[in-house]
Order: structure tokens, then sequence, then C-alpha cells
């Protein structure tokens, strides 16, 4: 029973994982694109919830929404003001750019905000309950429930829509899509605006059960890093089955083995895996 | 071009200097260099911090009528010691890294011609910051790292008024078997540490003393800091079911233990949580009866009203917006009035003179705010009289509990909790 | 005067008479060499990262083991810090070839990340081992026994020591890039398709660089290990080490031979010096503005500031769109 157990509690930090990755894969796999801000951003989502909350009272239904239209703002401003610019220069540039864009927002943060956790209180989405023996912890069920959610969406999106084709059509080639009458810089921003909603969501709904503060994004953006190569780069079902994975397999080693190994665990398979799959568990080559 | 930029940098550094030390000529000022962590993962305590310091020199400066009754350096107007010479703090950030906090202290030492310097709470930055003091021969007070070897350097600018790791431990075994002597059951005993400097060094310390002293540990589980989630080691906890359970965690673990432990619904009877994360204020103060009743360590205790200690408090509650002081705000307090004290006595900014003056420091337990024996220093420059209380969590404040001349209030086992 | 000439010229000129510049200054003296000690480290990577393309974000792996290897020769042998030099570049080098030859298949992106995998468990598993003192760390002689232990008051001795260091790692990078070597490199970084259809075994000299940047990679540990007497799992291996190297060679302009040092130039005291003015206030102004700098860098410049000296706007390198369209497909 213990064992069922920590399986759950696998899959659902699993699904928050593969929430707030699925931004920075599809940013990945529009333009090549990797922010080393993305935990920054999560961290910004997670203090949205907390000023909603302290400033307003409100609980997720209010933060979540807040908290996806100002980080989508904040990657769209990103994206014109120095991800356009820097996407001409080599590869290198983006680390540049966005690693000083990382430390700009988490030390912004650290000045708006003090050095000092935040947490919310545990009572917002309701109590943990009992289901067939297992404990289930109210918030991390809706986070993963709605890590799920969008998930699915961004892959409607993509795969189902005119707009999604559209994206893709411009990750493909920019080129020939504009030469189609697609404008790439729109589609792009429409990406990182996109990218940025789901991570604030993300950062909203984390904000439940993690405490907050200025540098919390630095760990999240790592595990980040390794749910979408892991899963391939751009693709967002790639995260989800990745994010669970890695979930799991981490639940799992930190009980049966001890804590202290499970990133151990976690990076090894990492690294196993691209040995077998260079291009990830569900990339394309 | 970059000679034109670096002496219009020097020039700045010299304004900015200058700024602090206009009054110089009409008044000595007395600068004291402290070098502790205002960013990086410890920005929280560096902050508390910073307003400890400043609390302490404003009282040397501008002095507090009530507490001057008591504390004879809170009667305003300077150090007496040196004619009146007030205090300038000169605080730096370390960032968290042994590099920045030595190239801190270099710099309080050469620049700012700091007296004395109070540095670093992480033992890993105190290494390296100590080392360029010593070099420099300009007196060191280490007021927090608990790291045993720091005094086995041989230094000998180098003073620690903290208890160390060792003196947790001890306190604890004692606390312990005296339980077990009043029939409370401590077979079992778990310890969970976080992986870095502090969970390592204090849970090894603590289970070989325990093992020495006729305890013994049954279950050591080492985990990274600052993961998202903590469930697999509650649950491993609840399976085996250990009597006593040594949690040493930093902020964000200790508030995800408490939740978890609520969440599965399981506590020990006795659940220690060693200081760290669960000493702060958005532990304390935000995780409402989760915390009832835990067992901690502090220096600290309000002890009696119209004591140095509770006063102190009500000044440090006065310069946060709310927060007391805690084991660690008091013991970098503490610190500065040793350092303060020191040069006050030694009537002089010279380095060996300062040093003369702490080798001499003899404070008796009522001029301290911490609740130490007193701060007297052996040859390695270690405080023998730095001991520890054992406290309890009650209504959202670390009581002391133990050992039972200092303990203010009862000890009510078992851990209450939700 | 050619352009080409004028920065390795005031470089030069700005080492030889940085010494006496500062010679009031402890701080300044200190930064010097703290600039060039960085410039190694990043030079180092330069080989694999900027000549070759293959960024690695996890080049502290290198660089801890360095230190380690320095502080386990004092520690448990009792010799000088710095014996322990060639047994970290030892370790490194054979390391590096562990690790380089199922990583450096990898493409692009796949590469940072799996080397950022790497250094992540190297630094987790050293924390874990009693050998290497743990998470606590391991401190170096604490009083200089003889010169050897290359313990000094004055930076100026590990100014000079830095120099004549930086000055093999960048004559090496030099005869690099002038031979065949160099050639196969900017060959397989413009495109490793193209280069293996010319003939140029890409995997091999990839290793080749990665070995070498290790290797100077762990000298540098080595060094920062006799400066600084102490060496911990984080400031070993953390992970904000390997992203500096990135970032100083990046902003000085990678794949150059002098862009690491410059860049080391700019972000060294810059990082000093807004620390040393604006941390004692808390809040993380140093770090607000040390990051808008470079933000502002990579804005404007983003193929570092050595582009401002070359003749033209550096051309756009079309190599992005082509592995964008490889690497990344969003499903």
């Amino acid at each position: 029973m213990t064992l069922v157990q920590v399986v759950i509690g696998g899959l659902l930090l699993g699904a928050v994982y593969a929430l707030f990755s699925s931004g920075l894969t599809l940013i990945w796999g529009m333009m090549n694109v990797v922010n080393f801000a993305h935990g920054d951003f999560v961290m910004l989502g997670m203090y949205t919830g907390v000023v909603v909350w302290t400033a307003l009272g409100g609980g997720p239904w209010a933060s979540v929404p807040m908290a996806a239209i100002l980080i989508a703002t904040l990657g769209v401003i990103s994206y014109f003001f120095l991800v356009r610019h820097i996407m001409k220069g080599p590869m290198l540039a983006q680390i540049l750019g966005t690693f000083g864009l990382a430390l700009f927002l988490r030390y912004g943060a650290l000045y708006v905000f003090g050095a000092n956790f935040k947490s919310l209180p545990d009572n917002l989405v309701g109590h943990s309950f009992v289901l067939g023996g297992i404990r289930f912890e109210g918030s991390r069920v809706l986070a993963a429930a709605v890590g799920l959610g969008v998930t699915l969406a961004l892959h409607l999106i993509l795969t189902r829509t005119a707009i999604g084709s559209r994206m893709l059509a411009v990750s493909e080639d920019a080129t020939a899509a504009q030469l189609m009458g697609i404008r790439p810089q729109r589609m792009q921003a429409l990406a990182w605006a996109m990218a940025g909603a789901a991570t604030g969501i993300a950062g909203a709904l984390m904000a439940l059960f993690l405490p907050i503060s200025p540098t919390a994004g630095e760990s999240l953006a790592i595990v980040a890093f390794v749910t979408v190569s892991f899963g391939g780069f751009g693709s967002v079902t790639g995260a989800l089955v990745a994010g669970l994975l890695i979930g799991v397999v981490e639940s799992l080693s930190a009980y049966l083995i001890g804590p202290i190994y499970k990133e151990v665990i976690v990076y090894a398979l990492f690294v196993l895996v691209l040995w077998f799959r260079p291009q990830g568990l569900m990339g394309k080559t | 071009m970059l000679k034109t930029t670096r002496q219009a940098v020097l020039a700045g550094a010299a304004l900015i200097a200058f700024g602090f030390a206009a009054d110089a000529g009409a008044q000595q000022t007395v600068k004291i260099g402290a070098v502790y962590p205002l960013s990086g993962n410890s920005a929280s305590t560096g902050n508390y911090a910073k307003m400890a310091f400043e609390m302490g020199a404003d009282i040397i400066n501008n002095g507090d009528p009530e507490l001057a009754k008591i504390f004879p350096l809170a009667k305003g107007g300077g150090l007496p010691g040196l004619k009146g010479a007030k205090i300038q703090m000169v605080i730096a950030d370390n960032q968290g890294t042994p590099q920045a906090g030595a190239n801190q202290t270099l710099r309080l030492i050469t620049e700012e011609k700091v007296a004395a310097l109070i540095c670093c709470y992480q033992s890993a930055i105190t290494v390296t910051a100590s080392a360029v003091a010593e070099k420099y021969g300009v007196p060191f007070l280490n007021a927090e790292s608990v790291a045993a070897n720091l005094t086995e350097r041989g230094f000998k600018w180098f003073f620690r008024t903290t208890p160390v790791a060792a003196d947790f431990a001890t306190a604890y075994l004692s606390f312990l078997k005296e339980q077990k002597a009043a029939g409370k059951k401590v077979d079992s005993i778990a310890i969970v540490h976080e992986n870095t400097e502090y969970g390592n060094s204090v849970s090894s310390v603590i289970s070989d003393a325990f093992t020495k002293g006729g305890l013994s540990v049954s279950m050591k589980v080492p985990y990274g800091a600052n993961g998202p989630d903590v469930q697999p080691q509650v649950l491993q906890l609840k399976e085996k079911n250990p009597d006593v359970v040594i949690f040493i965690s930093y902020t964000q673990d200790a508030i995800l233990y408490a939740k978890t432990m609520k969440e599965l619904n399981w506590k020990p009877a006795i659940l220690i949580a060693d200081d760290g994360g669960f000493n702060d204020p958005a532990f304390t103060k935000q995780m409402g009866p989760v915390t009832e009743g835990l067992i901690s360590r502090s220096v600290f205790a309000q002890g009696k009203p119209g004591s140095v200690a509770a006063m102190m408090d009500a000044l440090y509650k006065k310069k946060t917006g709310g927060d007391g002081l805690d084991d660690v705000s008091a013991r970098v307090l503490q610190g500065f009035f040793v350092v303060a004290d020191a040069i006050n006595r030694a009537g002089s900014v010279e380095p060996a003179k300062v040093q003369a003056a702490l080798k001499a420091t003899d404070l008796k337990p009522d001029q301290l705010i911490a609740g130490y024996d007193g701060v007297k220093f052996d040859d390695k420059g270690q405080n023998i009289l730095a001991s520890t209380l054992v406290t309890q969590l009650k209504s959202s404040n670390y009581v002391a509990v133990w050992p039972k001349a200092r303990a203010t209030d009862p000890l009510v086992l078992p851990y209450k909790g939700w | 005067m050619n352009a080409r000439r004028i920065v390795p010229l005031a470089l030069l000129v700005l080492a030889l008479i940085y010494p006496v510049l500062t010679m009031e200054s402890a701080v300044y003296q200190r930064m010097g060499a703290l600039v060039l000690l960085a410039a190694i480290g990043a030079s180092a990577w330069n080989i694999v990262g900027g000549y070759a393309g293959q960024v690695s974000v996890g080049h502290a792996v290198f660089f801890g083991i360095g230190a380690y290897s320095s502080v386990v020769a004092f520690v448990h042998v009792g010799l000088p810090p710095i014996v322990g030099a060639p047994l970290g570049v030892a370790v490194s080098v054979g390391l590096a070839a562990l690790i380089g030859v199922p990583t450096l298949r990898l493409s692009g992106h796949y590469f940072s990340m799996a080397t950022i995998a790497v250094g992540e468990l190297v630094r987790v598993m050293v924390s874990t081992s009693d050998f290497l003192g743990g998470a606590q760390g391991l401190g170096g002689p604490p009083m200089p026994r003889t010169v050897l232990d290359l313990s000094f008051l004055s930076a100026m001795p590990y100014y000079y020591i830095f120099l004549v260091v930086l000055g093999v790692v960048l004559g090496v990078t030099w005869g690099i890039e002038r031979g065949r070597m160099g050639f196969y490199l900017r060959a397989i970084k413009d495109s490793e398709r193209a280069a293996r259809s010319l003939g140029v075994s890409a995997g091999r000299y990839k290793l080749y660089a990665y070995m070498l940047s290790a290797g100077f990679a762990s000298v540098a540990g080595s060094l920062y290990l006799c400066m600084f007497g102490f060496i911990d799992p984080e400031s070993g291996f953390g992970i904000l080490l390997s992203v500096k190297m990135v970032v100083m060679a990046a902003l000085g302009g990678a794949g150059q031979l002098f862009g690491p040092l410059v860049g080391a130039l700019i972000l060294v005291p810059l990082e000093e010096l807004s620390n040393s003015y604006l941390g004692g206030q808390g809040a993380g102004i140093t770090y607000v503005v040390y990051g808008a700098i470079i933000v502002m860098i990579a804005r404007f410049l983003p193929s570092g500031l050595l582009s401002l000296f070359e003749r033209k706007p550096a051309p756009v390198k079309p190599t992005e769109p082509t592995s964008a369209a490889e690497g990344g497909h969003a499903d």
C-alpha cells in the first residue's frame, strides 16, 4: 500500500514537472531557444500567487489566470526586447542573454519581495482526501490535473488548429513560412505568450504547496531542462511522459534507496537514455 | 582609456567612502566589518543579521535609557573607552560563496580599514574569510559557524563565540537521556538531514555523540535540500515509526516536512527540529498548529522580563517589525557586543590591542543576549562558556524547557502537532 | 593600425602595466588575479565550446576535479596542493574521454543538457563522499608551510602565476587555431555533416578538443584551491560556475582567442565592484545591475564584445536556423 502511495506521489509530482516544463519545451521546439530564465518565470508565477492572496485575498481561481496573463506578457516583452535579437547571433548569445535575464528577474524579486520565504495557507484548495486507502493532497492533485489539461491543450493547439500549423510552419522554415504569408515574428511572439501563460499557471499552482523564495527557480530550471531534453525538445507530449517518469523514478528511488540518491539516479537515467536515443524519448531526428 | 576608467572607479569609491566618513574629523568613528549572506540561498538569514548589527550600533551610538540601567554600553554617545567614538558597521555581501566572502573581507580590511571583522554565518565562507584576516592580522570574530575544525587551525586572530555542533549533540544527548530516565521511550532514533554542509556536519556529530553516549541512531536519512516533494522520506519514517525523529533542514524543507507529516497523519512522540529552517519566522509564524510542541535548540530564550535578553528582544522586534530575536540573530547580536566590548576595553582600534582585549574577555551571563554561561575564550579562540538550550515551540514562540535551571516553561510531551 | 592587432596589443600592455597601476590597492591587485583566473577557466572552455562549437554547460566538473585533486594531495598525503594539479589534469582528461564518447554524439542543446546532468551527478556524488570531505568540503594548508604551498598575503604572486598559465593556454589555443586541428574544428562547427563528408573525423577531433579543454579547466581549479585554500561541492561543481565560464567567453566573443579574457575583464570587475559598492545594502541590487548589463550586451552585441572590432558588423552566421530545423520540432 505504501508503495502505491509512493507511486501516486511520484505521478502527481511528475505531472507538475510536466506542467512547468511545457512552456520551455514549446519555445525550445518552436525556435530552438533555450531559456535559462525559465525557472525564474516559474518563480514569478509563484509570487503572483502570493501577491494575489496577500493583497486581494484571492485563491487560485484568481491567481492562476492573473499569473497566466502576467507571465505571458513577460514572455512577449522578453521576446520583442531580447530573444528576437539574440536569435540573430550564435547559440551562445541565448545562454548569455537569458542567463542575464534570469539574474535580473531573480534578484529583482529579491529586491521587491525580500528574501524571506512566503507560503500560502494550505486550506486554499481544500484539504487532502483519502481514496482507496491512498491519501491525496488537494493542492497537488489540482496542480497535476491542470498540468495534464494544459499539456493536452498545448498539444491540441499545435496539432489540430490553424494557428498551430502556422506556428509549426515557422519552426520548420521561417523563410518559407513568410513566403506563404505567415509572419514569423508574430507566431514566435505567440509561442512566447503561450509558453509564458503555461509557466505562469504552473507557478501559481505550485505556490499552493511549495514555499516561495526568490531563488526558488534555480533548482526548478534544472529539473525542467532535464525533463524537456529527456522527452525530446519541442515535444509537449514527450515532456509529459518524461515528467511523469522522472516523478515516479524520483519518488521510488527516494523511498526504496534513499532520498539522497534520487537525483543521481535521475541524472544517470537521463544520460543513459540519451546514449540510446540521442533525440530524447519522443523527439524526432 | 582603461586607466581613466579605473581612476573614475577609484574616485567614485573614495566619494562613497568619504560620504560615510564625513564627520570623522569631528569625532572618531570605529569601523567594524561584517560579511554576511545578503544574497543567495541564505539571504533571509543575512538580512536578519544585518538588522541585528544596525540595532547594536544604534544602541551604542544613541543609547537606550531603559537598557542603560543594566547594560553599560547602552548609555549612548559611542564607546566610552574611546572618548565617545561612534561605531560604524560596514556590512558586505558574501553572496553565499567562499570566494566572495574572502574578497569582501580583503576589501573591508584594506580599504575600509575596519578595526575588527564579524563573519560569516556559513562555515565554508568563514574558512576562506578568516584566512585573509589572519594573514593581515585583524581580529576576526565568528558568531555562528559550528564546524569544529575552524578553531583547530592555529589561528591567532580568530575568535568564536558560538557553541559548536558537538555542544548541540551533547545537549540533545543529555536531554534525551533525561527523558529516558523519566520513562519516555527513546529506543529508536531517526535523523533526517539535508545534505549540504549544515545538515551533514550536524548529523554526523550527533550520531557519533549518541553512539558514544549509549543511544542508538537506528536510521539516517540524508536528502538533497530544497526539493519539491518529501513524501517518500515521511513514508519511510511512518513505516519504521521511530520514537524520536531529529530533522536538520533549511526553511523550504522544514515547511514541506511539517505539511507532509500532517498530510500523512504521522508524528513521532518526540520531534526534534534542529534550529535551521525550523527557527525561521516563515516557519514558526506561518505554519500554524502543526508546529506546536516541536523541540529545538536555541542559544536564545527571552528570559525574564527586564533582563538584557528580553529588552534586546523587544528592541529587535521594533527594528524588524515584529520578528523577535531567534537563535541566529541572537548569536549575531552577541558577537557584535563581544567585539564592541573588546574595542571599548582596548581603548584603541589597534589590532594587537583589540586582540589582547578579546583574549581577556570575560562576560557574565546577565550581560548576555545569548543564553551562554558567559563569554571567555580559550587559546584556540573558542568561547568555552558557550552553551545551548533546548527549546520547545509553544503558540509560535520557542521557550526554554531544558536544562531545568534555565527553563522558563515546562516540557510538554508527546509532540502535539495538529 | 590593423584592428585585429589592437586588441592583443592593448591586452598585453594592460597586463604589464596593471601591477604598476594597482601598486597601492590590495583589492585591485586581487581583482587582477581573479580576472586572469576566470580567463584561464573560460579560455579552457573556449577550446571546446567556442572553437568546436560544443557548448558544455558542465565544465565546472573539471574545475572541481582540479581543485579537489589539489586539496586531496594536501589532506591525504600532506603534499603542497599544487602537486595535485597533474593528477587533476589526468583525471579530468580521462573523465572527459569517458563523458565525451557518449555525449559528443549529441547535437546542439542535447549535448549542453547532458553536460549539465553530468555536472550535477558529480556534484551530488562528491557531496556524499567522506574521502572528499562530503558536503563540508576540504581545506588546504591553513598556514603556508613552505613557499610551495603557494599561499601568499599579496595577490601579486598569483597574478604572475596566473598570467603565465593563461599565456600557455592561449598559446596552445593559438597553435590549434592556426593548425590543422583548428581548421577541422571550424569545419565541424560550421556543419558537422559537411565536415564528415569531407573526411574529417569529427568525433575524434571534438573529443580531442574536449579533453584538452578539460585539462586546462582542471588547472584553473587547482590554482583556485591554492589561492582560496578551501573547496566544497558547491564552489567546485556548482552549475553557476559552469554557466559563468560560458557567459564570459560568449560575452567577449566565443571562438576567438582573446574573447574569454575580454569577457573576464568585463565580468569579474563588474561583479566585484557592484558587490563592493551595492552589495552591503542587501536586497540583491548587485545582481540586478549585473544581470541587466549582461542582457544589454547580449541584446546589442550577440556575438560578443570583440565583434565591435571586426571590420563589418558581424555577419549573421546561418548555423542556427539549420540546426533548428534538425533539432527542434514541435509536435
